[in-house]
Formats: structure tokens, C-alpha cells, sequence
């Protein structure tokens, strides 16, 4: 089965020197996982970040700045940089002139976005003002009059009568608008201001502040029109130019912003290391197969300036992880798949990192996932579809969720071909062979009329493929249960191998071997039971050896689990039958899909087309919209199934396999590695 | 199905109670669980994995039904 991949922890030590080379080289070999130095150990201590971190920071936080203002982002398509040249031009200060000339034009843009919105709110100051007949010059001048201006809600005039000598001017519509009632523009005595302020403030009032000029508002609002026209325009062109500029350099700038985490993360790496005042030691773990490679590659590129030394190679055992000192305790999971399995990966990082010391259950998930998935849609005219978006989803997409579920779709679709085809011989929810008795007996064959020769049928099973909603009911029941037991029972094994490995044999039989006698006894128990009651056995012979070894093994699995797990135990046995039960859900999914895809056939078909007695084609006006309805309706019967098929088969994984083994919380193996994407270095990096 | 008569009627009255009551009893207990469940992983997207577990926990009681529905109309 497989385990991750075995490491080794090697100790590297080099002089202070020679660090930065040093760390190039780290990154080259690309399988050093690094073990964070804990301070204050043997007089060293971590180190710092190298000296020509702070500029590099200083400008990569100048390149986001700039990819922020001018919308570049990480989809911007950009082609790639020769990285040599890229840190010759950012060394000549290329990023301080760009960043200058980027300013220039930002600058002059920020400066007419403030003047356009200054002016938005004159504009919407003088508009409010056109209704009251004063030039604008004498809202303000006075020594002994107060002038209050604003918008009120409700209508002040008469409240307003109450000042004495006051000029007022109020104009109110009583159609209420959005931004409210009116304007009011209220002339007073210094020392009746508080009196008016109080009375507007019960109308709702909010001042606003009269905008300079001369004349009446409706000039100074023509004339402020004109001043926003020539503004857009104006940011118009800047806008343009903001454009130009981001055309210009976003290749440059997204290759520097990449070359630049480069460089701050290899000068981040000191904070990791323990540094002294002459040298460095840096503790990591290797993939043992890659030691030997390792070792001679950073001694080729760094000569004498390096010593590496293998401290440990990690078994198995747990005693190994415990005797270990603290930061050395968790030897890092890097998982050892083939290429099919490793698309499995994602969903066991789903539940957990598998830890060092256990099975990996990707190879299983693989196995098992496609193949429920399978058979719980188990119809080859669905499955073609699926192998189409699955193999397509394979070739073009990166993301991991989106190839995890290409993944399942292809190989799902796959096994679902082989079910849908041998096993079930249906396609779209109609049997391929068969006479024509709506609704539960709708076939290809009495459909379009033809004969199927002999060897097509011979290759199903039961000659015609089992039907999911008549006679095969009960019999796609057991085989759930039947597949359910094997699953169940590949869980404990594996979990007896880990505990096995992690332990002994003597822990394993206590802890898990006392679940498999259980579970075996449970199961040839309900066997015998089931017959019995069900299939009307008479209880003797073989069937009560059966019956009395199923619960004798029982009673020997809940003792040995009593002992390992106490009165839990007892509780939990119901629930082996509550697991195996809950693979029915394998035939149950498939029925109410075969069920959904029947009726849609029969209303299309039977109820539409009339084609309850016999198969009469009705005109081809009506029969291809119809077949377009049908089309519709059978691509929601194929969308459920994605939904439905797909979350109850990673379920039984998740719940009723993986809980059987999986413990996870192991640490993810992440060797000292640069990605590239914008950029490309030369010297092409040696993988070990 | 072998029934005929009134006992078939009775037995898919039943299948139907075996499945609608069941269903009725993993809602509720999906409600909730499902609830905390997002709830959850919106804190922390890591426990995806777990919350499935506990999530699908009370849909068990309805496959149940599901199996004593099918028997009583097809094996009975």
C-alpha cells in the first residue's frame, strides 16, 4: 500500500559567507523541506534577512502599487521575461523610472478626479440655488445678517413668519423628491440666527454652502457645466494615457513583481536557519532517495564551503516520532502516487494530510470513487457525456479542484460506460432490448424498430441488463451490500497494517483486529438471520454453524474492543449494521435516477407522443421540439446525477472508509522551491 | 410485487411513510448540523473534510427508510 515517502534528516552547515550562494543553491536542488531553527540554541541564533532584502521590499511595494493603480492583476496576459535581464534593469533603477513616469500621468489624473467631483457638488449646490431669485454674490457680505441656506423636507414658510424682520425665500414643491422637499434661503439678524436655525431644523434642514460668484445661479451653472465638459474630456485622454502606460509596462511589471517575491523570499530564508558569527546550519529533510543526489549536487556548487551530514532516516514507528526532539518530531507527508492517483490527492487533503506514518488513501479513493460513481449512474448514453467533459477538463484545466473533478467525471464516466452497457444495458433510461410496455418497459429496440442480433444481448447480463425498477430490485440490494462489505472490510485492513507498522502486532490485534472479528461476525450473523427470516430457511446445518460462529465472533470482537476501548464499544456496534446499510444508498441513487429518467421518457413518449400501445412517430413538426423537451429533460436527470452520484460516493469514502484508517494531521512536505511563471531563468534549474 | 389487494395498498402507504417520515427526520437533523457546518468552515476553510462527516451523519436514517421502503414493495 501506498505510504508517503520516506525521509531523511540531513544537517547542512556552511559558512556565513557564502550564505547567499548557498541559498541559490537550496533553491536549486529543490527537495530541501526546512525545518524552522528554534532561537537560542548552542550560541546560535536565527538569522536575518539578507542585506538586499529592505530594497528589494521597497520596490516590489512600489510594482504592486502600480499594478494596483493601472489594473493589472493576475490574469493580465503578459509574455514571459528573461529573468537575467529583468535584475539588470531593476538593478539600473528601471523601477524608479517607470514608477516616475506611471506618476506623472496619475498624478495628473487623481488631480481632475478631485476638481470633477469639487465641481459635481457646486453644480449640485447651484442647482438647488436656481430657485431662489438672489444673485450669488449676496448670499454673503454682511456684518448684522445672518444668511442660512439649505434643503428642508417640509415646507418652513409659515413657521418662518414668526422672525421679525427677516428676508425669506423658500422654494418647496410638494411633490416630494428623492433628495427632499426644497431649498430655503433665510436672511436674518445676527441674533435671531438661533431661533431660525431651531425652526428649519424641525423641517429637516441641512445647510449646505453657497458656491462663489456673480450673477444669478442658472449663469453660474452654465458656466460650471462647461468647466466638468472640458474636465471629462480632459480625463479622457488621461485615461487613455493610463492605458497606454498599462500596455507599456504591465509585462514588465508583472515579471518584476515576480522576480521580486523571488528574491525577498531566497532572502527571507536566514529567518529559518540557525546563523552563528562565522557560519550557518540549516536542518531539512530530504526524501531519502534523493539524499545520496542531494549531497553530491550542494557539494559540486558550494565545494568547501559546505558540510552535509544525514542525521536520521524516519521509519514507520511512532516510538521513532516520540524519542524525537520537539521540532524534529513530525517528519513532513509528501505522498507517493502515480499519476492517476495523485489527482486523488485533493480529496484526501479534503479530510486531512496523511500523516508520515499511514496509508495514504488516494490509491483507494481512486479505485473506489470512480468506480461508485459509476455505478450508481450506471447508463451509457449519460456516461458519454462524462467521459467528453471529463478528458476535456483533464487537458486544459490546472486548478486542483477543477482536476479533481474532471478526474471523477472521466473515469467515473468510464466505469459508468461499462456498467451502463454490460451490467444495467440501458441507455438514457431505456433498455437497449425488450418489447415496448409503457411505462416501465420503454426499449431501444421496439423504439426504433430494429432487431438486435443475438451476440449484443449475449454480452449483457441476464441477456438484457438488469433492470434497476422491476425484478433486479432486491438483487442490486445485496450487491450494494455485498460491495459495501468488501470497502468496509479494505478499511479495517488497512487500518490493522498502520497500526501494525506504527506499533506492533499485539496493539493492532487490540485495536483493530478486535473490529475485524467483530465486523465478520456481524456480517455472517445478518447473513444467517436474513435467511432465516426472510428466505424462510429452516435454522439447521450449515446455516446454524453460521449463525452460532457469527455470533460467537461477535461476542469475541465487542470483548477485545471492551478492553481496548471500554463501554464505547458496546454503543458502537449497532452502527457496523448502520455502515454497511449505508452502501444501499449505491442502488437507491441508481434507482431513483433509472426512476426519473423512466418518466421523462413515458411523459415524452407515452403521454406526448401517444405511444402507449405500440411505437406510431408522430409528424416531424411535433416530434422535434418534442425530442428537444426531452433532450432538457434528461439533461437535468444527467446534472443530478453529477450532484448526487458524485457527493455519495466521496461520502462513502469519507465517512465509511476512511474512518476505518485515516487519522491524517500530517505535515505537507514543501521543499525549497521557485515557480516561474512570467519569468525564465537561463540556467535551467537541475530537478534531483 | 407479490401483495394484492388492500395489503399492496397498505404496503406502499407504508413505503411512503417509511421514506417521507425519514426524510422529515434527517432535515432536522441536516438543519442544524449543516447550519453549524457552514458556519464552521467559513472560519476555517481546512475542516471541509470533517463537516461532510458530521454533515451526512443524520442522512443514514433515511436510507433505512429508503430499504424498508423497497421491501416492503418489491420483497414482501
Amino acid at each position: 500500500m501506498s505510504l508517503p515517502e520516506s525521509m531523511s534528516r540531513v544537517v547542512v552547515v556552511g559558512t556565513k559567507s557564502h550564505m547567499e550562494e548557498a541559498i541559490e543553491a537550496f533553491y536549486s536542488v529543490r527537495a530541501l523541506h526546512v525545518i524552522d531553527h528554534t532561537a537560542g540554541t548552542d550560541g546560535m541564533s536565527i538569522g536575518s534577512p539578507l542585506p538586499t532584502n529592505t530594497k528589494a521590499s521597497e520596490r516590489l511595494l512600489k510594482v504592486r502599487a502600480m499594478e494596483k493603480e493601472l489594473g493589472i492583476g493576475k490574469n493580465t496576459e503578459t509574455s514571459k521575461v528573461s529573468a537575467d535581464e529583468l535584475r539588470e534593469q531593476i538593478s539600473y533603477g528601471s523601477v524608479e523610472g517607470v514608477e516616475a513616469e506611471v506618476l506623472k500621468v496619475l498624478d495628473v489624473r487623481n488631480d481632475l478626479n478631485r476638481r470633477i467631483t469639487e465641481l459635481n457638488a457646486k453644480k449640485k449646490s447651484l442647482e438647488l440655488l436656481t430657485a431662489i431669485p438672489v444673485d450669488l454674490e449676496l448670499y454673503s457680505g454682511y456684518k448684522s445678517l445672518a444668511v442660512i441656506v439649505g434643503t428642508v423636507e417640509k415646507d418652513p414658510s409659515e413657521a418662518l413668519k414668526a422672525l421679525a424682520d427677516a428676508e425669506i425665500f423658500v422654494s418647496f414643491k410638494k411633490k416630494k423628491k428623492k433628495s427632499g422637499g426644497g431649498v430655503a434661503a433665510v436672511f436674518v439678524k445676527n441674533e435671531d440666527r438661533d431661533k431660525a436655525s431651531s425652526i428649519l431644523s424641525d423641517h429637516g434642514f441641512v445647510e449646505f454652502a453657497v458656491p462663489e460668484g456673480k450673477g444669478p445661479a442658472s449663469g453660474a451653472l452654465v458656466l460650471a457645466d462647461a468647466g466638468l465638459a472640458d474636465l471629462n474630456d480632459k480625463l479622457e485622454s488621461v485615461e487613455k494615457e493610463v492605458e497606454a502606460l498599462q500596455i507599456k509596462h504591465k509585462t514588465f511589471l508583472r515579471a518584476t513583481d515576480e522576480e521580486l517575491s523571488i528574491e525577498i523570499e531566497k532572502g527571507e530564508v536566514p529567518l529559518r536557519l540557525a546563523v552563528g558569527e562565522y557560519s550557518y546550519i540549516m536542518d531539512a529533510w530530504v526524501p531519502t532517495k534523493k539524499v545520496q543526489v542531494v549531497t553530491t549536487e550542494l557539494e559540486s556548487r558550494l565545494g568547501n564551503d559546505v558540510h552535509i551530514e544525514v542525521e536520521e532516516t524516519r521509519g514507520r514507528n511512532m516510538h521513532e516520532e516520540e524519542e524525537a526532539e520537539e521540532r524534529f518530531k513530525k517528519a513532513p507527508t509528501k505522498n507517493n502516487n502515480g499519476i492517476i492517483a495523485k489527482e486523488f490527492e485533493h480529496a484526501t487533503s479534503l479530510v486531512a494530510i496523511p500523516k508520515y506514518q499511514e496509508i495514504d488513501p488516494s490509491i483507494l479513493i481512486m479505485f473506489f470513487l470512480p468506480l461508485f460513481f459509476g455505478f450508481m449512474i450506471g447508463d451509457c448514453g449519460y456516461a458519454i457525456p462524462f467521459i467528453i467533459i471529463g478528458a476535456y477538463g483533464l487537458k486544459v484545466t490546472r486548478h486542483k479542484d477543477w482536476r479533481a473533478i474532471a478526474t471523477v467525471l472521466f473515469f467515473g464516466g468510464i466505469w459508468s460506460f461499462l456498467f451502463g452497457f454490460f451490467f444495467f444495458g440501458e441507455a438514457f433510461g431505456m433498455h437497449f432490448i425488450g418489447h415496448w410496455e409503457p411505462p416501465l418497459g420503454m426499449t431501444w429496440e421496439a423504439l426504433l424498430g430494429v432487431s438486435m442480433p443475438d451476440w449484443f444481448s449475449g454480452i449483457m447480463v441476464n441477456g438484457h441488463g438488469v433492470s434497476k425498477l422491476e425484478d433486479d430490485v432486491v438483487m442490486l440490494l445485496k450487491l450494494a451490500v455485498y460491495i459495501g462489505i468488501i470497502h468496509i472490510m479494505i478499511g479495517y485492513i488497512c487500518g490493522f497494517l498502520n497500526v501494525r507498522r506504527q506499533h506492533n502486532n499485539k496493539h493492532a490485534f487490540i485495536e483493530k483486529g478486535g473490529w475485524i472479528i467483530l465486523f465478520i461476525g456481524m456480517v455472517v450473523l445478518c447473513y444467517a438471520l436474513t435467511q432465516v427470516l426472510f428466505s424462510k430457511v429452516p435454522l439447521e446445518g450449515m446455516l446454524l454453524y453460521l449463525l452460532i460462529a457469527g455470533a460467537a465472533m461477535l461476542v469475541v470482537g465487542v470483548a477485545i474492543n471492551f478492553k481496548a476501548e471500554g463501554a464505547k464499544a458496546i454503543l458502537e456496534v449497532p452502527n457496523v449494521i448502520g455502515m454497511i446499510l449505508s452502501y444501499t444508498r449505491l442502488a437507491a441513487i441508481g434507482m431513483s435516477k433509472a426512476g426519473m429518467a423512466m418518466a421523462f421518457n413515458y411523459i415524452v413518449f407515452g403521454m406526448f407522443m401517444g405511444m402507449t400501445d405500440a411505437v406510431v412517430w408522430p409528424e416531424w413538426y411535433l416530434l422535434i421540439p418534442l425530442l428537444l423537451f426531452l433532450a432538457f429533460l434528461h439533461f437535468v436527470v444527467w446534472t443530478l446525477g453529477i450532484l448526487s452520484a458524485g457527493l455519495h460516493a466521496l461520502r462513502l469514502q469519507f465517512v465509511e472508509l476512511m474512518t476505518k484508517f485515516f487519522v491524517g494531521g500530517g505535515t505537507k512536505y514543501e521543499p525549497l522551491i521557485i515557480k516561474r511563471f512570467k519569468t525564465i531563468k537561463q540556467e535551467t534549474n537541475k530537478e534531483v | 410485487m407479490a401483495l394484492e389487494g388492500e395489503a399492496a395498498g397498505l404496503a406502499a402507504i407504508g413505503a411512503g411513510l417509511a421514506v417521507g417520515l425519514t426524510g422529515i427526520g434527517a432535515g432536522m437533523g441536516e438543519k442544524d448540523v449543516g447550519a453549524a457546518a457552514v458556519g464552521a468552515m467559513t472560519e476555517d476553510r481546512s475542516i471541509f473534510g470533517t463537516a461532510m462527516i458530521f454533515m451526512v451523519i443524520p442522512e443514514t436514517i433515511v436510507i433505512f427508510g429508503l430499504v424498508i421502503a423497497i421491501i416492503a414493495l418489491f420483497a414482501l
